[in-house]
């Protein structure tokens, strides 16, 4: 006995013992996924292993029991007494046939063919209607139709290949499939088709844009070229047309194809109805100039050409239709301006310097105690204010796209998942920048994901909790306060308060005795490599997600809440700025810096005494809220001032107040990106050039907060250090 | 027009593949490396007889996760050939897992399936795989197939 035989007789003999053990539990436990998984996977594995070893009867004999329990699985039919009865017979009964194969069974061959056909017998009743022993029948493909035709065309099938954009994400190489077409056959001609290929800077290297004409020379059958492409078959646009081929094919296949502006000419060059010679041929003939309107050209070449008898007049008359049709696409993409985005970004930074230089001489004006000066600085202000606004919207788009992509991905994922999902869409209408509309698709999915899968129950279990058993998932979005706030909400089962805290403690991410405010253990789902998902599933639950779609929202300057209610819900709140750009500021100064601080977050200002200035808290009517003092953050030079200024700042729903030298008034500031080496500045989000030229930083006020936070955090968890 | 798409057919190619795979073109002396990830002990060994003798360099894992502790461990394979169903995490989990790195991410990975399992060729592809092997395969099959998406 070989090497292979000897592991899988052994491998085989594992499985068995496992498919026996998690049948007998399946007696107890009949509706347990984990066990049925178990089992179906027992099967699968002994059926694979025997087809490894040529052990045919092995693999017969576990293909049925597997399909069986198939339909196990996927509930289509129940685990009776019978039933589980049944199956530890046949897994008797594959010990006995591993044994056979490994020529060590103590029953003769007919005795053991005989049991394995009783067996098979009673398994039928289980299995699908009409179930066959292995495979699924092959379509047979109609015979081909060759009619001769001399004009057309040339001995070669052709192959109209549009390959999806994904192609090269998916591990494929287009090349490799031209390479393998030569062994089935030889490419005689090849025309590679770049037309969708957009122009360099929007062009994204990892997608495919090509298309494949070919021309391939082979005695191999429709089927055979077909399994070459069988890997991207649903991805790609593929058209086989045999040697050949009636007119009429290539008609259709020219109304096909993707619309271009091809001439005429080459069109029919690349469908290989026509041969580059016979083009060339009929341009020699075309007398007069070349110039004038494309379709009116294109008829003149197949006017040519049909008089030449080179090409059927139908097949001309397809083509011209074709480019008719893209002209007129053309007149209507005319009430449309393409505008490239980066001619727009360009646009937007001089938007961005005018309002420097507006506020600059508004700042002037106000210094020259010219009446008339302000007021026409005013008017000024106002209306770059306005081009500003125009300026922004240009970049947004409506969110509804973005939403209604989740229809689908709802609607596929209720389906894996047994549930009934109903998706509502409101706020669709609402507007923001098209950057950021980019970057949000994917946390958005995740968090849709995550309800679909955790968040809303299957129908059995909403029903018995008294609920509809069609659960609901709503995404909303709407404007607040120079911020867009999109809500995920769904009607499931709620954040588990306790199941959370538990699994956080047993990572270490808290602290065993630590007392947590419940949106402090809500929060806890966004940290690293905590899911409570019991059942990790192909959509989610692995515990890598949320603190990828924090960390994608704050790349964003956006932050997520969680609400939940035990039994009613959860609702996930996302805050993101409306643009990327411009921001209304508050302009603070410490130590003779200045500082920004968005205006959106600013809430009140108020004096704070000096009797106040060693405390790192202070009492804004009654109220205790934490204070960040920027001269000790920041570590800023010189003595404090006798007063100082408290901005109370408000970010997603925390207040602190921020202590500084002196306040200098609202602006607005065209925000400048900090260069790479200042990545990892904590509390700092950009800077911004004010109307005096001096440069300011603005203040990220969540990582201000949170550092504030942790400063206290630590100072708690050393008292003698607090007391001395 | 035939230059110029041909010009910007090698643009492509070039950039993509010259520039990401420069180790899988270093000279006809390079031994590509497979990976192969099944909790079958049998399929492991009898389809790494059939790739070692074919001149590969096979590395097996009897899980997606040893799979990935391979992967950390600085194995870096021209070619990933999974199984679906396994134990732990199952092999979608682990092309999904395996394509989001970076260095990994325009390799072909192909999954091992049966006849019956077509619905989840399409789950697998949609979480990256370029395509699949049925199981049982031959030996000319299996190779045959590796030509197909192996540069």
């Amino acid at each position: 006995m070989d090497e292979l035989k000897q592991v899988f007789v052994q491998e085989s003999g594992e499985q068995l013992d496992a498919l026996e053990a998690l049948l007998l539990e399946l007696e107890n436990r009949p509706d347990d996924e984990t066990t049925l998984n178990g089992i179906f996977r027992a099967a699968h594995t002994i059926k694979g292993a025997a087809g490894m070893v040529e052990a045919a009867a092995v693999e017969a004999f576990a293909h049925v029991v597997e399909n069986v329990l198939d339909r196990l699985r996927n509930h289509e039919i129940e685990v009776t007494t019978e039933l589980a009865a049944l199956m530890l017979a046949c897994t008797d009964q594959l010990r006995v046939l591993v044994a056979a194969e490994a020529g060590a069974a103590d029953k003769d061959e007919a005795q053991i063919a005989a049991d394995s056909a009783r067996l098979l017998e009673r398994l039928n009743a289980y299995g699908p209607a009409g179930q066959h022993a292995a495979g699924s029948p092959r379509v047979v493909e109609p015979d081909v139709q060759r009619i001769p035709s001399p004009q057309a065309g040339h001995n070669c099938w052709h192959l109209s290949v549009r390959f999806g954009p994904d192609v090269l994400r998916q591990g494929m190489d287009p090349e490799n499939f031209l390479r393998f077409l030569e062994t089935v056959g030889n490419i005689r001609h090849l025309e590679t088709l770049a037309d969708s290929m957009p122009a360099a800077e929007v062009m994204d290297p990892e997608l495919c844009y090509l298309g494949f004409e070919i021309a391939l020379e082979s005695a191999a059958d429709k089927q055979a070229i077909e399994d070459v492409f069988a890997f991207v078959r649903d991805e790609c646009q593929l058209a086989i047309l045999p040697p050949n081929s009636k007119v009429g094919d290539y008609l259709e296949l020219i109304e096909s194809l993707p619309e271009d502006s091809l001439r005429l000419g080459e069109i029919l060059v690349r469908v290989g109805a026509l041969t580059a010679d016979e083009l060339a041929e009929g341009l020699r003939a075309q007398s007069g100039p070349a110039a004038g309107e494309m379709a009116q050209e294109a008829r003149q070449i197949g006017e040519i050409l049909v008089a030449q008898h080179v090409v059927q007049p139908e097949l001309v008359a397809a083509a011209v239709a074709k480019q008719t049709q893209v002209s007129e696409k053309k007149a209507h993409d005319a009430k449309l301006i393409r505008v490239p985005a980066d001619k727009l970004d360009h646009l937007i930074n001089l938007v961005g310097e005018l309002v420097i230089a507006g506020a600059a001489t508004s700042l002037l004006s106000h210094s020259r105690r010219d009446g008339e000066l302000i007021e026409s600085a005013s008017l000024l202000t106002r209306l770059v204010e306005e081009i500003r606004d125009a300026s922004l919207q240009l970049r947004t788009v409506q969110i509804g796209e973005t939403f209604n992509r989740f229809q689908r991905l709802v609607r596929d994922a209720c389906k894996d998942l047994g549930k009934d999902v109903e998706l509502l869409i409101s706020g669709g209408e609402t507007e923001l920048d098209k950057s950021i509309v980019e970057k949000i698709g994917d946390p958005l999915m995740h968090l849709v994901r995550n309800s679909l899968d955790h968040g809303i129950e299957a129908p059995a279990v909403r029903e018995a909790a008294g609920k509809n058993p069609r659960g609901s998932l709503s995404l909303n979005a709407f404007h607040d306060a120079g911020n867009i706030v999109i809500e995920v909400t769904d009607d499931g089962a709620g954040l588990n308060r306790d199941r959370i805290l538990a699994k956080a403690i047993e990572r270490g991410l808290v602290d065993a005795e630590a007392h947590l405010s419940d949106r402090e253990v809500y929060d806890l789902i966004f940290a690293p490599g905590l899911s409570t998902a019991e059942q990790v599933t192909n959509l989610s639950g692995r515990g890598v997600g949320m603190d990828v779609v924090r960390r994608n929202l704050q790349a964003l300057r956006g932050t997520i809440n969680v609400d939940s209610q035990p039994g009613r819900g959860t609702r996930l709140t996302l805050r993101l700025p409306l643009t990327l750009a411009i921001i209304d500021g508050f302009l603070v100064v410490s130590a003779n810096r200045s500082y920004v601080i968005p205006l959106d977050a600013v809430v009140e200002c108020i004096e704070r005494p000096v009797a106040e200035h060693d405390r790192n808290y202070f009492n804004l009517r009654g109220q205790v809220l934490p204070a960040v003092c920027l001269r000790e953050s920041f570590n800023l030079p010189g003595e404090r001032p006798t007063r100082e200024s408290v901005v109370v700042v408000q970010y997603a729903g925390q207040r602190a107040g921020i202590v500084v030298d002196r306040l200098a008034g609202e602006l607005q500031a065209v925000i400048k990106p900090l260069g790479a080496i200042f990545r990892h500045l904590q509390g700092i989000g950009g800077s911004t050039i004010l109307g005096s030229g001096e440069v300011a930083l603005i203040l990220d006020i969540s990582a201000l907060i949170k550092i504030s936070g942790q400063a206290e955090q630590r100072l708690l968890a050393r008292p003698e250090q607090r007391s001395a | 027009m035939a230059g110029l798409a041909s010009g910007a057919l090698f643009i492509q190619f070039d950039t993509l593949f010259r520039g990401c795979c420069l180790h899988a073109l270093g000279g006809s002396d390079y031994v590509k490396t497979i990976m192969l990830v099944d909790d079958s002990a049998t399929v492991l060994l009898s389809i790494s007889g059939i790739l070692t003798k074919a001149g590969f360099q096979v590395v097996t894992a009897n899980s997606a996760e040893d799979g990935q502790k391979k992967l950390a461990g600085g194995t870096k394979p021209d070619l990933l050939i999974t199984d679906l169903n396994m134990p732990g995490m199952n092999g979608i989990e682990f092309i999904k897992v395996v394509r989001q790195k970076a260095e990994l991410r325009f390799m072909p990975i192909l999954f091992l399936t049966t006849e019956s399992q077509q619905a989840k060729r399409a789950e697998a592809k949609a979480a990256g795989a370029s395509g699949w092997i049925v199981k049982p395969a031959t030996a000319d099959t299996l190779l045959n197939t590796i030509k197909l998406v192996l540069r």
